[in-house]
């Protein structure tokens, strides 16, 4: 059901309610629907973005972080304009006789109804639980008018990769976390089955012994210019390195092959010696070569979705102090 | 100064895995082809093992290291279920896979299998650490702990850990036996016994759930619990194992170790911290709660079963005393129900009734925590029967949980309902929870022994299943006396109607 100009909450609040009931009336003949819900879900993306695509990633991640979702496709225009509908997301879990379900409205709007929105919202979101904001534009990151809607949302969810200028992203983001909010980076989220696999390298009590000795990180990537995964790379390498008294120059170069945005290689040198104590290489995706102390593996590092980043964020609702620490190394580095 | 990993971040990676070499005993048993390889393909394909971790099996089959890396190949393969396979994964991995043929009970096996554990450290940087694991026959379990005292096998900078298999012993004191022989090269805390259920994600999800909720302590106890089912319904037989079954039977095979710990984990107080001996020490503190049956109240309080033969969807099957590899006069029980009770200030009168069986009418494992009805029951009349409030712990194969309590049907008058307010595990956190050996596996080579078994626990169930068990051997049963298919022998039902009480059919 969709009304044109203005949206009132209590309207779709009795829409949802509606909804349930129907569900329910469709599931009496056999084990009935059940309602989930661990979140409000809020989702600002660009008119032109996907609705498909959204609309994917958001019934992969329902049955993880089941949620009330809210998608808000902003429209670029000076008429106040908005429109909501609702519906259900359903899932029949495997091998299950109840089907599971969640809400979910969508919202347009225009650029100049954005300072509206947040009264529209703010009666929607399911009360006790956290809100989280993902927002799929930096134009709209940009906006005068969002701080008000994300005011709303315990923590908002952005991705420096759409930003363009990743050392200037890397500033802006963190005056928002030295101002108090809680902010995550899906740039930061692709890097963590990396860090991962240099945090287990050194779990190796001989290659950590090694790791003093360290005094330069090679950093690889696929792109033009530095993309801010290879800032939070270089960040969080140097920052781990100090706590045991190491300092070491950071350099870094482009690739030539063309996967777009990502890491090629990242590599832990000593000075005088031509095997780096620890590699990986992104040698032929997503397939990974590790090396360290002679030894070669191998390990997976695929190309990650919005699903896949996206499930990894919704899963820390809170602080993630070593991401804050990153991004405030990131945005002063600077390079050799 | 000891230099730490400075490169760790817990909020979003998994736990740190040390490198280590694990040996294999039994490297061509069902156990490991099954279970063990495709848990640890498993964990490298998540990156959870580091890159010198290495496997070196053992059993008497001559192999290369080559043809072992093939067999195991296959047995990846064939039993990884819904997990991917990924080929670049696995030749690394195979890289770490190694093979020594030897017999257990020969002792020049264990300067050998020494040698090459240098050989290996040296090559893949594992720092000494090793994990033994007891994959081969039970009678065995002696030999090898004797052959790894002699010849001191594995002791160098790193740790040394054993994991055992059930059984532990087939009694009380064939367990201390074996422990007094795994401490000859062991100490307790390197011993890990493992109970694959304790592995199970809704069986920790029971600590998660008593322990990580405020709402649910305060009704834990004797003075709002009626009563409690611990179910665990097979509906094979003993698909094949029948000689090996016939020497075990339910009691044993299920209740000593299976059930018993399920138990604990349900009734046991909080601990003081999830440290792995802080838990076990209540769990252990609970089993050692658990009332000894005397001689004359054992055939009360328990019910002892065996399948017949029976017609299943069209198709005869056969009763337990047909099956191959069985004595057609065989007394072994495929069927166990126990009332136990648990004598502490929490549980005192609160009877725990245990029953496992096999050939039963479906595949379900399930705590039932049975709650006293309301005190006053002002809604009887209209229809209204009283109804108690039931919370359910699904373990397998729907785990979840689910709380049954009365409500209004909506319409004029007071009509009650029962109705379910259900959380589904599997359902409300999509990801593929890893298997229980990988759980254990993961614990093990971390150094976690919060899910496994500790000499004490062992012999507290030992001495409460022994005392059963004494009177059932002296005792002849008129046997088959439950139907494939149903859900079990009349007996059961009649040793809770005592008590006001009926077995859920879940």
């Amino acid at each position: 059901m969709a009304a044109s100009g203005t949206i009132s909450p209590d309207r779709i609040l009795r829409e949802m309610s509606d909804l349930w009931v129907s569900l329910g009336k469709q599931g009496e003949s056999d084990a009935g629907v059940l309602r989930a819900c661990s979140m409000t879900l809020l989702v600002a993306a660009e008119q032109s973005d996907d609705p498909q695509a959204i609309g994917e990633t958001l019934a992969a991640l329902m049955p993880e972080h089941p949620s009330r979702a809210m998608v808000i496709r902003f429209a670029a225009g000076d008429q106040r304009s908005l429109a909501a509908r609702v519906f259900a997301q359903c899932w029949m879990p495997f091998g299950h006789r109840q089907q599971i379900c969640c809400e979910q409205i969508e919202i347009t709007a225009s650029d100049a109804s954005l300072p509206d929105l947040a009264a529209v919202v703010l009666p929607l979101k399911v009360p006790d639980l956290p809100v989280i904001l993902w927002c799929r534009s930096a134009r709209l990151f940009h906006l005068p008018a969002f701080p008000q809607l994300s005011a709303i949302a315990q923590k908002v969810v952005v991705d420096t990769a759409a930003f363009g200028d990743a050392p200037a992203a890397l500033k802006e983001l963190n005056n928002v976390v030295s101002a108090g909010h809680l902010l995550a980076d899906l740039s930061w989220t692709r890097l963590t089955r990396w860090r991962e696999l240099i945090g287990q390298i050194f779990e190796n009590r001989a290659h950590l012994a090694n790791l003093p000795q360290v005094s330069e990180v090679h950093i690889t990537y696929h792109a033009a210019a530095a993309p801010a995964t290879a800032y939070y790379m270089a960040a969080w390498l140097l920052e781990g390195l100090g706590k045991i008294g190491v300092k070491a120059r950071v350099m870094f170069a482009q690739e030539p092959r063309g996967l777009s945005e990502r890491l090629g290689r990242v590599e832990l040198r000593a000075a005088g010696q031509s095997e780096p104590i620890a590699s990986i290489f992104l040698a032929d995706e997503p397939v990974a070569e590790v090396k360290t102390g002679g030894l070669t593996n191998k390990a997976l590092l695929p190309w990650l979705n919005d699903y896949s980043l996206m499930r990894e964020e919704l899963s820390i609702p809170g602080r993630d102090p070593s991401f804050a620490r990153a991004l405030t190394a990131a945005a002063q580095l600077e390079l050799s | 100064m000891t230099l730490e990993n400075p490169f760790q971040d817990p909020l979003r990676f998994e736990r740190r895995v040390p490198e280590c070499s694990m040996v294999i005993f039994g490297a061509n048993g069902d156990l490991t082809k099954r279970k063990l390889l495709p848990a640890l393909y498993r964990l490298a394909y998540e990156r959870r093992l580091g890159a010198g971790f290495a496997v070196l099996g053992i059993s008497r089959t001559p192999l290369t290291d080559d043809q072992f890396r093939e067999k195991m190949l296959a047995s990846v393969k064939e039993f990884l279920e819904d997990s991917p396979f990924d080929a670049d994964v696995w030749t690394a991995f195979a890289q770490g896979l190694f093979y020594m043929a030897g017999d257990f009970d020969n002792a020049a096996l264990y300067p050998a299998l020494d040698a090459k554990l240098k050989e290996i450290e040296t090559a893949r940087h594992t720092g000494g650490n090793v994990l033994f694991y007891l994959s081969a026959q039970p009678s065995q379990y002696i030999p090898i702990a004797q052959g790894l005292a002699k010849g001191n096998v594995g002791k160098g900078l790193g740790w040394r850990r054993i994991v055992v298999e059930k059984p532990f012993g087939h009694d009380l004191e064939s367990a201390k036996t074996l422990s007094a022989e795994l401490h000859s090269a062991f100490d307790e805390s390197e011993v890990y016994r493992i109970d694959h259920y304790l592995g199970k994600e809704t069986v920790q999800n029971i600590l998660a759930f008593r322990f990580g909720n405020g709402i649910f302590e305060p009704l834990w106890n004797r003075r709002y619990v009626n009563h409690v089912q611990i179910t665990a319904a097979e509906s094979i037989g003993v698909e094949g194992r029948g000689a090996y079954y016939q020497e075990a039977g339910a009691l044993r095979d299920m209740i000593q170790n299976h059930l018993s710990q399920v138990m604990a984990t349900i009734a046991m107080e909080p601990s003081a911290t999830f440290r792995p001996n802080s838990v076990r020490d209540e769990r252990s503190k609970l089993l050692r709660s658990i009332r000894v049956l005397k001689p004359e109240e054992v055939l009360q309080n328990t019910v002892s079963g065996q399948y017949g033969p029976a017609r299943i969807g069209g198709e005869d099957v056969p009763g337990f005393r047909q099956e191959q590899g069985v004595k057609p006069d065989t007394q072994t029980d495929t069927y166990a129900a126990v009332t136990f009770f648990v004598d502490n200030w929490r549980w005192a009168g609160v009877p725990f009734y245990v029953r496992s069986g096999k050939r039963l009418p479906k595949r379900v494992t399930e705590i039932a925590i049975q709650f006293n009805e309301a005190p006053l029951a002002i809604f009887n009349g209209e229809g209204n029967q009283p109804v108690p409030n039931l919370l359910i712990l699904r373990i397998q194969p729907e785990e979840g949980i689910s709380l049954k309590f009365l409500s209004k049907r909506p319409g004029s008058g007071m009509t009650l309902r029962p109705v379910s307010m259900d959380f589904n595990y599997g359902s409300s956190f999509g990801e593929r929870s890893p298997s229980a050996y990988e759980t254990l596996l993961l614990d093990a080579i971390i150094g976690d022994a919060t899910l496994y078994t500790r000499q004490d626990m062992v012999e507290a169930s030992w001495t409460v299943v022994d005392s059963i068990q004494h009177v059932w051997d002296s005792t002849k049963f008129d046997f088959p006396n439950y139907d494939s298919g149903s859900w079990g022998p009349k007996a059961s039902d009649e040793m809770l109607a005592r008590r006001g009480h009926l077995w859920r059919q879940p």
